[in-house]
């Protein structure tokens, strides 16, 4: 008895092939979701002790995947706004958060697409130091540890996760961008994770047992790079532009339009709307409120407070209905939670106040660390939403400059540790090379963040009365006639005049014709 | 001899494919975590937050005491402990019985219930109190 002859191996394998049929169709392929299955690559069969390792086996077969994403902004953390040629980027702004991550890369990293970025020192040109996995991981267990330039944790299974990587989904673009700020849905009022498996009411396109996109749905991307920016965004668009485009022009952004198009309210009834859009971004009526999904949003930030320890010489904590509203390293903070936005004239012009700019205050008394231009009449501007973010963060008070607080590290200079402003912020500014006095006050400061997510649904939308209405949601908004909001009493009074005047007249027109009618009738009798 | 040795072949055919067949459940058995928190969210998370006293935080329970959970296979409520089984909300029975109501139990309506079952219990063991990304009911 030969089991093993050719016939024999045939005969089985041919029996085992109709029946793995049968079962497959049986059970079906439920999941399936790549027309690649990673776990079978002999690149992958490794026991991965690194993440360069990982990459370099990715790139054996993506031979120009980290190349193209070294030119993205995700890599270089840098933009350079083609307008006002402010050079900008995580890098280089500062914002009334965390401030800033110079001085603090080993730290921030946690959300850079790369491996090591601890100092000036990390190596942009090395292909093995791009992180494939944060972003194409599948398994949902690939985390970032903090503190060591974003390198993976050590629990996390390296082979498994590079054996199980697919296409980015909001789970993975959302490990940083609904995390902005240092917590879930702390900057931007439109992010958070309830974004990840959303209902229909709180984002029409997400919907996950819906159109259930994702975020690369919207935010396409071509070679890597992805469109969507917030440093020198459309705020008014002219033309038709399509996400299915060949080529990504800096100007084609992610936006309603590129499907809706500038017509986008299609049926009779709502046809007028349309007119609307000559003047009011779509995001104005589809997304009413901010932080519509159960998360709530911070508002102010005062870091003026910052250096409390409780009695075992830690940072102090408080919570107030489950927000953090005071922590020993960081300050105080207000949240909102399913609120209106802010409305403001925007035609895209971002400006960004820098290091090494003299600050100045506002009428209300903020220095405005982003400023958003526009006008009624610039012909370029829409109406938008903004979550307006206050706060209140150091300065030196004798360049008029804005610093870079060293906080996050080991060392006795990091304000998390040694909670003494003047070393932090001198060693901050001797990372960052700019001069520093030695003195530290406290500046009010704001930024705006333009809301785009959570879309409702249309029958959500802001209504009409919301708007055309005194102290409504636009009473903000200047150079623009809103009817009924800006009804004048006396104009008011003489149009109902005018208006019963001429109901008058038609009344006694009407009379006359009755009675010319009659009074013919009576005198001229039927032959 | 010949009879033999087809039945032979046919028995080491059926050996492969029990075999083949248990791996599967194994894969099965692993379960989809995303497809379980969908259900999970909008399923389980919609009914305890509307009827039954307040939503439960897969960071409620360690990864033993989810896992214990689903092997006892009691649901409650907690004044009829026994009066549900845990596999009894993710039947086609309790799906079909809230189509109606509820979209995300329609969308999930055609998968096995031993998948969905093992779809959620993956989420939950995926983010529990003592997994390396425990999730809060947001």
């Amino acid at each position: 008895m030969n089991l093993l002859c050719v016939q024999c191996v045939i005969e089985v394998m041919s029996s085992l092939l109709r029946v793995i049929l049968v079962f497959a169709a049986f059970t079906g392929t439920a999941y399936a979701i790549s027309t690649a299955d990673h776990t079978k690559f002999k690149e992958l069969q490794e026991n991965f002790k690194s993440g360069p390792e990982v990459t370099r086996a990715c790139i054996k077969c993506h031979t120009e995947a980290a190349k193209q994403l070294h030119k993205t902004k995700h890599w270089t953390w840098e933009f350079l706004n083609p307008d006002n040629k402010q050079r900008l980027g995580k890098r280089n702004i500062l914002n009334n958060f965390c401030i800033t991550p110079q001085s603090n890369f080993a730290h921030c990293a946690a959300c850079h697409i790369g491996y090591g970025w601890i100092d000036e020192s990390f190596d942009f040109a090395a292909e093995e130091n791009v992180d494939c996995l944060v972003c194409h991981d599948t398994t949902g267990s690939y985390r970032k540890a903090g503190d060591n330039g974003g390198l993976p944790r050590e629990t996390v299974d390296l082979t498994y996760v590079a054996q199980n990587v697919s296409s980015t989904s909001r789970d993975t673009c959302g490990a940083c961008h609904f995390y902005g700020g240092g917590g879930n849905g702390v900057k931007h009022g439109d992010m958070d994770d309830s974004l990840a498996v959303p209902e229909r009411e709180l984002d029409v396109h997400m919907d996950a047992v819906g159109e259930d996109f994702t975020c690369a749905t919207c935010h396409k991307h071509v070679e890597h790079d992805i469109a969507g920016s917030r440093y020198a965004p459309e705020a008014a668009h002219s033309e038709d532009y399509h996400v299915h485009r060949k080529v990504f022009e800096e100007e084609d952004n992610a936006h309603c339009r590129a499907c809706h198009g500038n017509r986008p309210h299609k049926k009779a009834d709502k046809s007028r709307l349309n007119n609307h859009a000559k003047k009011i971004a779509c995001q104005t009526c589809h997304v009413p409120r901010i932080a519509r999904g159960g998360v709530a949003t911070r508002m102010t930030w005062d870091w003026s407070t910052a250096g409390q320890l409780d009695e075992t010489g830690e940072p102090l904590k408080k919570h107030v209905d489950g927000n953090l509203v005071y922590h020993g390293k960081r300050g105080s903070f207000t949240y909102a939670e399913d609120s209106e936005p802010e409305y403001i004239w925007f035609n895209g012009e971002v400006r960004y106040v820098l290091l090494n700019e003299r600050v100045a205050l506002n009428e209300d008394g903020y220095v405005e660390i982003n400023s958003f231009a526009g006008s009624a009449d610039d012909g370029k501007s829409r109406i938008w939403p903004v979550k307006v973010f206050r706060g209140v963060q150091p300065y030196d008070p004798i360049m008029g400059t804005m610093v870079v607080p060293h906080t996050t590290g080991l060392d006795e200079d990091a304000y998390w540790r040694g909670f003494d402003w003047e070393k932090a912020i001198t060693a901050g500014m001797l990372s960052a090379g700019q001069p520093f006095s030695g003195k530290v006050d406290f500046i009010k400061t704001q930024m705006s963040w333009p809301i785009n997510h959570m879309v409702a649904p249309a029958e959500d939308a802001v209504g009409c009365d919301e708007c055309h209405i005194k102290n409504g949601r636009l009473k903000d908004i200047d150079g623009i006639y809103i009817p009924s909001r800006d009804a004048s009493q006396k104009l008011d009074l003489a149009g109902w005049a005018i208006a019963l005047l001429t109901l008058v007249g038609v009344v006694m027109h009407g009379l006359g014709r009755i009675v010319s009618y009659l009074w013919s009738k009576r005198s001229c009798p039927s032959e | 001899m010949r009879h033999n040795m087809k039945h032979q072949k046919s028995i080491i055919a059926a050996l492969v494919v029990i075999l083949l067949g248990m791996s599967s459940m194994a894969e099965a058995a692993k379960g989809n975590w995303k497809k379980g928190r969908i259900y999970y969210r909008m399923v389980c998370t919609d009914c305890h937050a509307k009827e039954a006293g307040g939503k439960i935080s897969p960071s409620e329970k360690t990864k033993a005491e989810w896992l214990d959970y689903f092997e006892k296979n009691i649901h409650g409520p907690q004044d009829a402990p026994t009066k549900y089984t845990a596999s009894y909300f993710v039947s086609h029975e309790y799906r079909e019985s809230i189509k109606d109501t509820n979209r995300a139990a329609k969308k999930l309506l055609k998968i096995p219930e031993e998948q969905l079952l093992e779809d959620v219990k993956a989420f939950l063991v995926h983010t529990a109190k003592d997994s390396d990304q425990p999730t809060s009911c947001e």
